[in-house]
């Protein structure tokens, strides 16, 4: 290899793009050309450069806010026309665009012949004259939410056909939150819905009434096990705002622990130095040099200082 | 590359990189028929990617949101005419890529060196946005902190400078370690463009650069 190919191919050398037998050649030149290592050390040196640009972690918040913004663009998107047409026109994986353009085009045939060929004015009316509307069983159709279909069984005496299906009706609850109804749905929501952005309203709404044990328990299982970190954040949040025992302080100090969220860690440490409890400085002291962020290092460094000082 | 890309996702929260081909195939065909709940498996398995790299890309997280939105709607709608002729993993990636080039190119470079607007109330001066969601706080040594908000200024306009094809396939090879291979897949072009937009990205950053390399 001579200097020109060499210097061509620094880049995919570095950035080990190139193939044994080149990046061997690269390699051999490189040890006996000064000018091409010269070269070479400079494009290290332009790589650690850039590697000082920190790249964005996208936060449990933008997360959370990125997924609401799609659920609820989904929703518009369900509704739209797009979706109608969509759902006439599917056509199944597997199932070629000509075919089902061939059958398309053979009902449109068929429909032609039929209208050409169907009885006009003056010709006997059909005995069985207009169809009956058949009553819905059960309840009214408004708002109800179609899941699944179980079973469509027709009746070939009376014509009928029954169908059976999955449906969700929907419901809107309103009232205090002494309620019992209430307050029982919203902890199912704030622990069990499978919707995070939900979970985080929820421990919002719910963050008010932390004198209620049970509302206390919520929060404190939502700091300890939701999987979400924008949900366990709000749970951090809530927990600030009720009463400090040795329960809230230990599920505190076990998210300081083990939670994977450097952003839960740090809010954590936040809520810890509001409160005058010495059982928590031993846990901030070994955190300040152990954890894995340099950002909840610093800050239970801090925190550890100013409990020791007072 | 999809070493490199579940490396990414599993930093996010609640990012879902664990299903494996078979569960991914039926998902697909879940979601081809309707179910959003499917579609929203798929969602959490790719959105870490397509969030980090929109934040790369883009200047600010609601932008990022917009990119990230943007992408999946792509996805939702297009999904019934995916044919498992390639991996969805490279389907999908190649929708995001397209999204991130429209709006880079939409953006166009003027806009990208300039300081981002400060929120009402806050400090006049611009801040750099890697020096906001850096983890080692520049408070801990102010002349490491204005030297290291310099070097970034500098870093961001060079790559404010390149085009918006060599800007991508520089982020993605260098930010985020993928092989050029991948990455000629994803944005649906061959292995020399992208190597040939590598070569000239990093020349570009050289020159641009080479006063404080």
């Amino acid at each position: 290899m001579n200097c020109q190919v060499v210097q061509e191919n620094l880049t995919f050398y570095l950035y080990d793009e190139l193939g044994a037998e080149e990046r061997a050649a690269v390699e051999a030149h490189l040890g006996a050309c000064t000018t091409c290592a010269r070269a070479a050390a400079e494009l290290r040196r332009l790589r650690a450069l850039l590697d000082q640009r920190a790249l964005p972690e996208p936060s449990p918040e933008l997360l959370v806010r990125c997924r609401q913004a799609l659920e609820e663009a989904l929703d518009r998107e369900a509704a739209s026309w797009r979706a109608l047409v969509r759902s006439w026109f599917v056509v199944p994986p597997g199932v070629s665009a000509l075919r089902v353009t061939t059958a398309l085009t053979i009902l449109l045939l068929g429909f032609s012949l039929g209208w050409t060929l169907r009885p006009r004015a003056g010709s006997p009316a059909t005995p069985a004259g207009r169809a009956e509307s058949a009553p819905w069983v059960g309840a009214d159709l408004a708002n109800l939410r179609i899941s699944g279909i179980s079973q469509v069984a027709p009746d070939p005496q009376t014509g009928a056909v029954r169908i059976t299906m999955d449906a969700e009706r929907q419901v809107t609850l309103e009232g205090s939150l002494d309620d019992p109804r209430i307050r029982e749905v919203m902890l199912y929501a704030a622990n069990r819905y499978n919707n995070p952005g939900i979970r985080r309203d929820t421990l919002e709404v719910l963050r008010d009434q932390g004198d209620n044990p049970t509302v206390r328990e919520a929060l404190l299982y939502a700091l300890r096990y939701d999987a979400n970190a924008g949900v366990r954040l709000e749970a951090v949040e809530a927990v600030q705002g009720i009463a400090w025992d040795p329960d809230v302080r230990e599920a505190l100090l076990g998210a300081l622990r083990t939670d994977d969220n450097p952003g839960v860690r740090a809010a954590v440490v936040n809520v810890l130095i509001e409160h005058a409890d010495d059982e928590m400085l031993p846990v901030l002291e070994e955190l300040a040099s152990t954890d894995r962020s340099p950002y909840v290092r610093m800050k239970c460094a801090r925190a550890a200082r100013e409990r020791a000082q007072n | 590359m999809d070493g490199a890309c579940l490396e990414l996702i599993h930093r996010v929260p609640g990012a879902n990189p664990q299903l494996d081909a078979l569960e991914e195939r039926a998902l697909i065909r879940q979601a081809q028929r309707g179910d959003r709940g499917a579609f929203e498996q798929l969602v959490r398995k790719y959105e870490g990617s397509v969030l980090r790299l929109a934040l790369q890309v883009v200047r600010s997280e609601e932008e990022a949101k917009d990119l990230y939105q943007e992408s999946f709607l792509k996805i939702y709608r297009a999904l019934g005419r995916f044919r498992f002729e390639s991996r969805f993993s490279t389907w999908v990636y190649r929708v995001v890529m397209n999204v991130c080039l429209d709006h880079l190119r939409r953006a166009g470079t003027r806009r990208e060196v300039q300081a981002p607007a400060p929120a009402a109330g806050s400090d006049p001066e611009p801040v750099e946005f890697f020096q906001t969601v850096a983890e080692e706080r520049p408070e801990l040594d102010p002349e490491r902190a204005l030297q290291g908000k310099e070097v970034g200024r500098r870093i961001r306009a060079a790559l404010a400078r390149l085009s918006p094809r060599e800007r991508l396939v520089f982020e993605l090879k260098h930010y985020q370690g993928m092989k050029l291979r991948a990455i000629g897949e994803y944005c649906g072009t061959s292995e020399q463009t992208v190597k040939n937009c590598l070569f000239r990205a990093t020349q570009k950053l050289r020159a641009e650069l080479k006063e404080i390399v």
